[in-house]
């Protein structure tokens, strides 16, 4: 058995290098291809045609696309990702410093979720069908139908209303001098360093964003975790359980909610890239200075190196978030576990 | 109800029986119908159809909600209720744009490959497994602004990730009905892989597709109100939710009217395609 799951990773990893693969050809062509020189856009307009012709070559532009990619790639491996032409510092180093930020609003998020989503879906198939069951479905409706945009910039709007102290931009007061290290994630840090006031204004900020980001896989996770409960509920083991006298507290939360967690947990995998998509959204409106802020920026002053990091680094993500939940779901399930992940 | 004779209750009768029994989904179908009516009618029930256009009323800038202006109007005067009706516009060009691409390619695709398999198979599964783990939003604001962020680029990048989605539910059904009997009679009487694909396995996909589709429709929406809030839309003046919900957010929270419309606009028209892809679900009785 742990053999086969073993086997499970190794061929999810092979695939992972083959996405990578795919996926940086495509973009790393895509960004090639395009009009605008990116030496002349380092370099501004006033510069001499043999300034830019010198930094062409210096970046390697003057060479065929696909040198330049296995020149990348070669480097890549390495850790070295390129310069960035909008902070001037390489790109690896600016990663490594945003993407804590965002690392950290998307666990929050992910937690926030999972408390408010599976327990609410249990509730509502228990009282299927009842005005607790539509008040549930009509929330985890509006959710799914809103764009997390908008419940930023609506949170933003409650806070200033309601909460006029709440701070709604940012990480953490900066007159505070919070501890920037050791792993970039300030509750964490925080908490290390025993700073608990850093820890309590931490904690003010990420709320609304990570509510703003949650609210879709609120929605999502809610419904699935319903439909699966009910699904299990009507099942012979359900039956059987309730007719050996097993409390129907027990049924629900020892036995059908195990088994209910397998659907909402693959959505919640799929559900991350919709979550780092909207965290550029999110991390925007609230002005949070991570990964996806500095992605939106490269993306935006067309910085191809920054681009195709973030690109690159988004899909990664993805691929490993889905890979943690197929081994979670292979311990929870143990047929999907001998069937060799669900993918 | 005892008067219904046996030749009424055919299938599409039962379907529309179930169907109009779902109030949520009779909702939906409403709120479509009433979002394709008035963007169909936009000119003439507007109140200030010129101002989609670059009309600059200083003296009535952001000026609340009243008799004139329901909705109050914008930074440059401009009636913020017309403004949003003829948004929904741009959002269902972008609609038709994305699902009418992606959905009939997505669903040629996910047929073959399940129908033809070996490499064929191995390729397009491949493809959109690749497709798949990239961020949707990451990657159509990537494709967008390396060729230049507007609409028609938008509907391009959006197109070339949501074909994927078709393409694996139609991959999935293809697979599981391959093998069925009336299939290989088919091929026993000689017909072409044309036929077997398009009359005998894409009828089955019909059902799944639709609902699909539908549902599709209201993330369309939302996606393209997303990227034209992170200023990938259509070019100022033309109104378009997402950048109105942009341009007003610079006057929170005192010009709350100028989010307020648009904002409701874009959860009207997702509720709408949402609660009708659900009761179709229900209708056609197919699972996620």
């Amino acid at each position: 058995m742990a053999l086969r799951l073993l086997e499970t990773i190794l061929r999810r990893l092979l695939s992972v290098l083959l996405v990578l693969f795919v996926l940086s050809l495509m973009i790393f062509t895509l960004a090639r291809i395009v009009p605008g020189d990116p030496a002349r856009m380092v370099l501004g307009p006033s510069a001499t045609q043999e300034q830019v012709a010198e930094l062409r070559t210096e970046m390697g532009l003057d060479q065929p696309i696909l040198t330049q990619y296995v020149t990348y790639v070669g480097k890549a491996v390495h850790g070295d990702l390129g310069q960035s032409i909008v902070t001037n510092r390489p790109v690896s180093r600016d990663i490594a410093e945003f993407l804590p930020a965002t690392l950290e609003l998307v666990l929050v998020t992910i937690i926030i979720v999972l408390l408010i989503a599976v327990p609410l879906g249990v509730l509502t198939a228990r009282h299927r069908n009842t005005w607790i069951d539509n008040v549930g479905r009509f929330f985890s409706l509006v959710g799914v139908t809103i764009p997390s945009f908008l419940f930023a910039v609506g949170l933003q709007l409650v806070a200033a209303n309601f909460f006029p102290s709440w701070p709604i931009l940012g990480r953490v007061d900066y007159q505070l001098n919070a501890p920037d290290g050791p792993t970039g994630l300030l509750l964490i840090d925080s908490l290390m360093s025993g700073r608990m006031d850093v820890f309590a204004d931490a904690s003010q900020h990420i709320l609304f964003p990570a509510l703003a980001l949650a609210m879709s896989g609120i929605g999502q996770i809610t419904r699935i975790t319903r439909s699966a409960m009910i699904e299990n509920q009507r099942r012979d083991h359900a039956l059987t359980l309730r007719s050996f006298g097993v409390p129907e507290k027990v049924v629900t939360f020892k036995y059908l909610l195990k088994l209910s967690s397998v659907a909402p947990l693959t959505i919640m995998g799929l559900e991350f890239a919709s979550m780092i998509g909207n965290a550029f959204v999110v991390e925007m409106v609230f002005g949070w200075g991570g990964f996806a802020s500095y992605g939106l920026t490269a993306i935006l002053q067309k910085d191809l190196n920054a681009l195709m990091a973030v690109v690159l680094i988004s899909g990664l993500f993805f691929i490993f978030a889905n890979l943690v939940i197929d081994i979670v779901v292979g311990l929870i399930d143990p047929r999907l576990r001998l069937r060799g992940g669900t993918a | 109800m005892s008067q219904s004779t046996p030749k009424e209750l055919t299938a599409a009768y039962m379907s529309w029986y179930r169907f109009s029994r779902n109030h949520a989904a009779v909702i939906g179908a409403v709120i479509v119908i009433s979002v394709l009516v008035m963007t169909a009618l936009a000119p003439w029930i507007t109140p200030f159809p010129d101002h989609i256009g670059s009309v600059v009323d200083f003296r009535n800038r952001h000026a609340a909600p009243d008799a004139q202006n329901w909705f109050g109007t914008d930074k440059a005067g401009r009636d913020v209720f017309t403004r949003t009706i003829f948004g929904f516009r741009v959002s269902l060009m972008l609609v038709v744009g994305v699902l009418g691409i992606s959905v009939p390619v997505g669903a040629v695709l996910g047929m073959s490959a399940g129908y033809f398999g070996g490499w064929t198979e191995r390729i397009i599964t491949g493809l959109t497994n690749v497709m798949l783990a990239i961020p949707p939003l990451v990657m159509a604001l990537a494709i967008g602004n390396v060729l230049e962020p507007n609409l028609t680029n938008a509907m391009i990048a959006i197109t070339l990730l949501w074909w994927t989605w078709h393409a694996r539910l139609v991959y999935r059904i293809t697979v599981s009905i391959a093998s069925e009997d009336y299939i290989e009679a088919a091929r026993l009487a000689g017909a072409s892989h044309m036929h077997i694909l398009f009359r005998e396995i894409l009828p089955n996909c019909v059902a799944v597709i639709s609902v699909k589709t539908t549902l599709d429709a209201a993330f369309v929406i939302l996606f393209g109100a997303t990227l034209s809030f992170l200023g990938f839309g259509v070019k100022p003046p033309t109104p378009d939710l997402g950048s109105m919900v942009a341009d007003g957010r610079q006057f929170l929270p005192e010009k709350w009217w100028e989010v307020l419309a648009p904002g409701f606009a874009i959860f009207y028209a997702t509720l709408g395609f949402n609660l009708l892809g659900d009761g179709l679900r229900d209708m056609f009785d197919v699972e996620d």
